[in-house]
């Protein structure tokens, strides 16, 4: 019986799905990554926008973590193109971008006009205070990352111990090297690694909601600073990051294949503040993305225009 | 005179002390002997150097990586296209039929199976996807699953084939198939990318991988366990050996092979989050989005999802092995819907007699269209033969439910096609429960009371277990460690396991893993610590009342099925990330064995004990702790083993929420593109894995054998 029900479900399935499956250009699809984070996807789809609507293109988009496995999806030639890498966080660009020294196995296709910015943050009711959630000023004094120590008892967690803690880069493979820092600095913190982004922001988003004072890491633009109010810890001139040049890479055949889609994305940039603005109506008015990404296209044609081939 | 005897008496009361309580007596002389290597050596120990420097794992297997990659990947990608072909032949069907005519393809086979309440259960099931609208995501995951599930058991059954019929192949796949379970997944995440490519084909490989134990392992003991006799006589009457295998042996082995399939099919549920890591669609996608954004409730209503996927899966394979179909006619026992105890309530009875009386309903009618359709087809036969007209004609009547469903789903498929019959899932019937779950989320996240009491617990954890057992396991000098893992291998079981102990545990200390290897040593530790310290009691109690067991049951179920990843934002939330959320997230998910177990060790002690205790005088109590608990240890200590070996593999999770063991490794070498250090680190939770669970089994079988069980 149960022979039976496989093979007559398996033959009304191939009847079925050979009748169903819709014809499609080949050409003009192209399968991209969907980045993890609401600035990527809102790069992305700025791109996305100018190839289906001038240039006729339909783009799949495939929701993948971002890391490695985008970068080697692309090197398989599964995926085309990456729209908005970010330098510090990848081990994998020295490994196959020639420009970083890596083996050629994927081409650099220029910024993307999204510069990173990184630092250490706490939440603004520990130097201000919150008159609103009675919150008092815990931290007044705090105005430079060397003030830290003062204050050190008011961070502390568990695993820190005596000293203050810092939550810090939460993926080791980053190579952000906190406790590095910190010690060189002198300021008596343990940096915290919580292992993955999720981790990370639940942890900001849970003390900022209990009203808990921390010092944490975060870079811009980023949905964070549109859901907690944070104040950045100016950092000593020399420890200072450096700024991420966020750019874009593709894969080589696929590249010869399509200059069309090359030239804009060779030509599209994107600003921090309009990235910001879109992640604010996202993540804080909780609003569709494909909507706040159409709108903001249709108000402004005049940047987009220039993105054309 | 008298001090003689004095002496004998003190040495006799001596013996006996060593006789009765040896464990104790051994165990607690070696962690006073640990605790004074610990204090002597007083720094964290340091595996050597050049040991270290002459064993460069990493890098061999990165080299080795690079260079085959190129040679493989054709033949690979050849696998994966024709994997997708057929993987989008099915999604492609089940996303564009008409959801009404999917669902009755869907739910038929819970009728078919399970009869009237494994249907209502299915309809539940199906139904929870269009209600949560994720009707195209739940039916990319079946798809997924389904194909996953397919090629496990094809291979799976012929393998354990084989492996019955060859020591030889047993000895050599017995180990593979340990690796492939424990191996973390994601360490073949990223060669997966490269070589199968993005999406379907890479998850559906690392499902088949981690779901195709048990079928192997079931399909050969199945066989195996055929009685040699049946078999002679088989041979005596002049069959080879091939017929008696296919005849007779798998035919026997069959209630076995089913159990695997069944065991298979909730294995392959257990990754559909992890597809997500390689870029396939699906309901996987849904929690992995909730998580990613913080949206708990929208991760719960993934997970839950999933969980119905999971247990009608369950339960529908599980009935498929253990009873023939149940068709509508021999449909006769009173039906009942709710739990018992409620059949006093007059409208429960009602409604119960409601949904019987519309079930033999359908149910007659199904028999009387599967009459006409099989007198019809005998009418046509029977032109040619009346004989085989007559022996069809008894087949298909045997059938009458298969026959029906294949005209409902013919007639409902001829409707799609030439009416627009159908509309798309009313609006108005979706339900969504995130936001009500996000609300009490952040009530409960700055709710004083609640904090104080996770704080407490936190500061118990981290301060009374993990704190000092990690600098313990961290301050013991390697050696000593090797030493004792060498001689408890060697006691427990024998040389075989003592020389895996050592080489595992030097090729850690080698791969310049040691302290990460003991964090993992102390969280498992704790973890199941914790486990056994509340799964037994509530184990006795399950046993005991049927309310607390009714309750406990489907708690158990979902905690085993929800994807671990939907847990983990609102431990951190809670509890700060940290290892001591490591720890809380592995207990939850490591619990659910050790209180089955000891649930099952209790009741399936014979009745007789209570009788014979209690006429010695033993109150309930006394019973159940002088007898029936140190009679039901062989099922802890199985429960135990198996929780072991679940928190071993939650140590590859748990780095997400600030876990420190081998699992972090594991990632660090996939976020640097490093198959070779994800390797290493991988290999060590698999060797750690091997040597706890055979000194566990080991340790369970000698107190067996003491009790005179088996």
């Amino acid at each position: 019986m149960l022979l039976r029900i496989k093979a007559i479900l398996a033959s009304a399935v191939l009847a079925l799905g050979f009748a169903a499956v819709p014809s499609v250009e080949a050409a003009k699809r192209l399968t991209v990554p969907d980045p993890d984070w609401t600035g990527g996807v809102v790069t992305c789809r700025t791109i996305q926008y100018v190839l289906e609507n001038e240039l006729g293109y339909k783009v799949k988009t495939v929701a993948i973590p971002g890391g490695p496995g985008v970068w080697e999806g692309i090197r398989a030639g599964d995926l085309f193109y990456n729209c908005e890498t970010w330098p510090s966080y990848n081990p994998s660009k020295e490994k196959y971008l020639s420009e970083y020294g890596g083996d050629g196995s994927l081409v650099h296709l220029g910024d993307s006009g999204i510069i990173g910015e990184t630092a250490y943050w706490v939440p603004r009711y520990v130097v201000e205070g919150d008159a609103s959630r009675g919150i008092p000023p815990s931290a007044p004094d705090l105005n430079a990352f060397t003030d830290l120590n003062k204050y050190k008892h008011m961070f502390k967690s568990l695993e820190s111990g005596d000293r203050g803690n810092l939550i810090g880069c939460p993926v080791a493979a980053w190579l952000c090297e906190d406790q590095e820092r910190l010690d060189r600095i002198g300021v008596d913190f343990y940096a915290q690694a919580l292992g993955s982004e999720t981790a990370h922001w639940a942890e900001m988003l849970a003390k900022y909601k209990r009203g808990e004072p921390f010092i944490a890491y975060a870079w811009a633009p980023h949905w964070i600073h549109a859901a907690l109010d944070l104040v950045e810890v100016k950092l000593p001139e020399n420890e200072a990051w450096a700024d991420d040049v966020t750019f874009k890479y593709a894969n080589p055949e696929l590249v010869k294949e399509h200059p069309e889609v090359v030239a804009v994305i060779k030509k599209h940039r994107l600003t921090n503040e309009q990235q910001a603005g879109m992640i604010y109506e996202i993540d804080v008015k909780k609003r569709d993305v494909d909507d706040v990404v159409e709108e903001w296209m249709e108000a402004n044609e005049a940047i987009w225009r220039k993105w054309l081939p | 005179m008298s001090a003689v005897i004095d002496h004998q008496a003190q040495s006799s009361w001596l013996a006996s002390l060593w006789h009765e309580r040896r464990g104790w007596l051994i165990s607690s002389g070696l962690l006073i002997v640990s605790l004074v290597v610990w204090k002597i050596h007083g720094a964290e120990t340091i595996f050597p150097e050049s040991w270290i420097e002459s064993f460069p794992f990493a890098q061999k297997v990165d080299e080795f990586d690079a260079w085959m990659r190129p040679f493989v990947q054709p033949t690979t990608r050849a696998i994966a296209a024709g994997v997708v072909w057929f993987y989008e032949l099915l999604v492609d069907f089940l996303t564009f039929t008409q959801w009404q005519v999917v669902f009755v393809i869907l739910v038929l086979p819970a009728f078919a199976y399970g009869g009237l309440r494994l249907g209502l259960l299915g309809m539940v099931a199906v139904g929870s996807w269009l209600v949560l609208d994720f009707w195209d995501e739940s039916m990319e995951t079946l798809s997924l699953m389904s194909i996953s599930i397919l090629i496990s058991i094809v291979i799976g059954v012929l393998l354990g084939i084989w492996a019955s019929q060859s020591d030889r192949f047993e000895a050599i796949i017995k180990p593979i198939l340990d690796t492939m379970q424990t191996l973390p997944a994601f360490v073949y995440l990223i060669p997966a990318f490269y070589l199968f490519g993005i999406g379907p084909p890479g998850a559906i490989l690392a499902t088949v991988i981690y779901a195709l134990p048990p079928v192997v392992r079931l399909t050969n003991l199945g066989i195996r366990q055929v009685p040699a006799g049946i078999d002679e006589a088989a041979t005596s009457f002049g069959a080879t050996r091939a017929q008696s295998l296919i005849k007779v042996k798998i035919p026997l082995a069959m209630p076995s092979i089913k159990l695997g399939v069944n065991q298979t099919v909730m294995m392959a549920l257990a990754l559909v989050v992890l597809a997500t890591f390689i870029g396939s669609p699906g309901l996987g996608d849904i929690v992995y989005q909730g998580l990613t954004r913080l949206n708990v409730g929208k991760a719960l209503e993934g997970g839950l999802a999933i969980v119905l996927m999971a247990i009608i899966l369950d339960r529908v394979t599980y009935a498929m092995g253990h009873s023939e179909h149940v068709s509508a006619s021999q449909h006769d026992h009173v039906f009942r819907l709710f739990p018992q105890g409620l059949e006093n309530v007059k409208p429960i009875l009602y409604i119960e007699y409601g949904i019987d009386w519309i079930w033999r309903k359908i149910g007659a009618l199904g028999n009387f269209v599967a009459l006409i359709v099989t007198s019809a087809v005998c009418k046509v036969v029977a032109l040619w033969n009346s004989d085989n007209a007559d022996k069809l004609r008894e087949i298909m009547l045997a059938r009458s439910f298969l026959i029906a469903s294949l005209v409902l789903i013919a007639v409902l498929m001829l409707l799609e096609s030439y009416t627009d019959l159908y509309g798309k899932f009313p609006r108005d019937w979706e339900y969504s429960f995130r936001t009500p779950v996000n609300q009490y989320m952040d009530e409960l996240v700055t709710d004083e009371l609640f904090y104080s009491i996770t704080q407490g617990i936190k500061e118990a954890l981290w301060f009374g277990m993990i704190n000092p057992l990690n600098t313990f396991f961290k301050g013991l000098p390697w050696w000593y460690t090797c030493l004792i893992f060498v001689a408890g291998a060697f006691l427990f079981s024998g040389r075989g396991l003592a020389i895996v102990a050592l080489l595992g545990l030097l090729f850690i200390g080698a791969t310049d893993l040691w302290l990460f290897g003991m964090i993992t040593l102390s969280t498992v530790l704790v973890s199941v610590f914790i486990c056994f310290v509340i799964g037994v009691p509530l184990g006795v109690l399950s046993a005991y009342s049927k309310t607390t067991d009714t309750i406990v049951k489907p708690i158990l179920d979902t905690m085993q099925t929800m994807p671990v990843f939907v847990y983990l934002v609102p431990v951190v939330m809670l509890f700060q990330g940290g290892q001591v959320s490591a720890v809380i997230a592995t207990v939850v998910y490591a619990l659910p064995p050790i209180v089955r177990c000891t649930t099952l060790g209790i009741r399936e002690l014979p009745e007789q004990i209570n009788e014979v205790s209690s006429s010695f005088g033993a109150s309930i109590a006394q019973t159940l702790i002088k007898v029936k608990i140190p009679m039901a240890i062989p099922a802890v200590m199985l429960g135990i083993n198996q929780g072991i070996m679940m928190a071993l593999a939650m140590e590859v999770v748990t780095p997400l929420i600030g876990g420190k063991g081998l699992g972090l490794i594991v990632f660090d070498g996939m976020n640097r593109a490093s198959i070779g250090l994800s390797l290493q680190a991988g290999v060590g939770i698999v060797l750690l894995a091997i040597i706890l669970d055979r000194m566990s089994q080991a340790w369970t079988k000698t107190q067996r054998e003491a009790m005179g069980l088996n």
